[in-house]
């Protein structure tokens, strides 16, 4: 690991994001929604199982995201040919990109929870959630960019994992599972879920769950970096 | 770095003739061949872990042309400042522009500065100037001479005769039958020199047959761009295009004086006619650009600079 190599990916990545309309869009939905959402509730409090549908949402598509379409850019356009001579190079390169997504998940989630009003947030148990949120769809978007071929299967990768994790609340709302049946039970247990609890004044089982989460998280990236490395 | 040896065409290597290549740092070796034949030995240059810089890869299209040097430049831990490198490589101009606002050539150019980074000891070229203008041939001249100082070996494979005896200190020609080195300008002066003795043609010849399939394709001298060498054979270009002849170049030089033709190169012979300009790319390497659509360069050797001056009463 190289200090030098990661602070060049970080320059590069950041002024490129700041470019690049693609991630950008992404980063201001959240904002978007939340503005909408707080027209349309016209409570003095905004409701959290809300506010969880935006922030599962953000993690999806602005964390997952950008570090999916930042990496596989590089990989279809061949930047990185000549640039990867080792893991870690490799490594150099997934974490200088990691805290560009840091810094543009950091900017999405803000400016939204100032709108749904951020106080409600601002203690040790809801920002250690939201780290370990970070965390895990970091982790998730980095597998699936290193697992996936082409930027079209990276994609397809996204749209339903993004479906399934970032927006756990919502498929509670739709009512298409049964709460007490098996699914609906598994459901709970996601980490977007397992925040929201914890946010409505849940324990600390529910940040050992989402800890859980994480690990398995990265232990499927780190499974996908070897697989990545061999392939090279 | 020492000498370095290669030795092509083993048993998995088939369609590549057995030949072994020398590459000595602070040279320049030029490969000219077919494009089969040079994809043959990119192959075998990836097989042995050479990387080969085809200009294939992408940059950063939505970043300027500094903010990719700076990169680059970050990335590998180069010495030489960002500036300095837009200088070297005649980027300054454009160095506030994004890539995708770049021509071709200043294109070229940064991936000439990202090879020049990214530095190894043999630094393998393919068609290093194919299509771009003079002032980025003028660069990449200047690279390899960067390369020989360091002092490193550099190996271009090019498809075109003429950027292989310009590029080039030694120069090769790869056929199915194997490598030979191409003559160099030395042997061209002595050659033409004897040639000179020789009795001019008798100008009873108006017309220049060459073959095209079975049809034989009578030229009018003074619409030819040049002729070239190819196998021993003369090959007539005309708008770009090639048509072999059943003649050797000393053969057909002789018939032509009288049309304004010149023998510029050990391998070219040139319609003075269509020559607009006579370009320098140092103290003695020197090349004719032809006023054609193509507006091709050809080599003109260091010892026919004052005879084609005297010729145009440049002097």
């Amino acid at each position: 690991m190289s200090t030098r190599r990661i602070s060049a990916i970080f320059e590069k990545d950041l002024k490129d994001l700041l470019k690049n309309p693609m991630l950008l869009i992404p980063i201001l939905i959240p904002v978007i929604l939340a503005l909408t959402f707080d027209r349309v509730t016209r409570t003095p409090e905004f409701p959290p199982a809300a506010a969880y549908i935006i922030i599962g949402g953000l993690f999806a598509v602005v964390t997952s995201g950008t570090i999916l379409s930042m990496m596989s850019e590089e990989k279809e356009k061949k930047t990185l040919r000549g640039l990867i001579g080792s893991p870690a190079s490799l490594l150099d390169i997934v974490i200088g990109k990691s805290m560009v997504t840091g810094i543009a998940t950091a900017a999405s989630l803000i400016v939204s929870a100032l709108i749904v009003g951020i106080g409600t947030f601002l203690n040790v148990k809801t920002l250690a959630a939201l780290i370990l949120l970070f965390l895990f769809f970091l982790l998730l978007g980095v597998s699936m960019a290193l697992f996936s071929k082409s930027t079209a299967a990276t994609t397809g990768l996204l749209m339903p994992f993004s479906f399934l994790f970032g927006f756990t609340p919502m498929i509670g709302a739709l009512n298409i599972v049964p709460e007490d049946g098996i699914a609906g039970r598994a459901l709970g247990q996601f980490p977007v879920m397992q925040a929201l609890e914890l946010h409505q004044g849940g324990s600390w089982t529910s940040l050992g769950v989402m800890a859980v989460w994480t690990a398995g998280a990265a232990l499927i990236a780190y499974l996908c970096f070897r697989k990545a490395m061999k392939d090279g | 770095m020492t000498d370095m040896n290669m030795d092509f065409g083993g048993v998995d290597e088939e369609g590549l003739p057995s030949f072994s290549l020398e590459l000595r740092p602070a040279q320049a070796s030029a490969v000219y061949s077919d494009m089969d034949m040079q994809a043959l030995l990119v192959e075998g240059l990836h097989r042995r872990q050479i990387p080969v810089f085809d200009f294939e890869d992408g940059l950063y299209e939505r970043l300027t042309v500094a903010d990719n040097i700076a990169f680059y430049r970050k990335w590998f831990g180069f010495e030489v400042t960002v500036p300095e490198l837009l200088v070297l490589f005649e980027l300054q101009g454009c160095a506030e522009r994004p890539l995708r606002k770049c021509s071709e050539s200043e294109l070229r150019r940064v991936h000439y500065a990202k090879a020049y980074i990214r530095s190894a000891d043999l630094m393998v070229f393919r068609e290093p100037v194919q299509g771009v203008d003079v002032l980025t041939i003028r660069v990449f001249l200047r690279l390899l001479r960067k390369i020989k100082e360091r002092p490193a070996a550099a190996l271009l494979l090019l498809s075109n005769l003429e950027h292989a005896l310009l590029l080039g200190d030694l120069s090769y020609k790869l056929q199915p039958s194997g490598l030979r080195p191409i003559e160099t300008d030395e042997e061209a002066a002595a050659l033409s020199d004897a040639d000179k003795t020789d009795v001019p043609a008798s100008a009873r010849l108006f017309r220049i047959p060459a073959k095209v399939d079975d049809k034989m394709i009578l030229f009018d001298p003074p619409e030819i761009d040049y002729i070239e060498s190819q196998d021993g054979k003369a090959a007539i270009i005309v708008d770009g295009e090639t048509y072999m002849m059943d003649c050797t170049l000393a053969e057909i030089e002789k018939k032509l004086e009288l049309y304004g033709f010149y023998r510029c190169h050990r391998s070219y012979i040139v319609n003075l006619q269509k020559v607009r300009e006579i370009i320098t790319w140092s103290k003695n390497a020197y090349s004719l650009r032809i006023d054609n659509k193509q507006q091709s360069t050809i080599p003109l050797s260091r010892s026919k600079i004052q005879d084609i001056q005297e010729r145009f009463s440049l002097e």
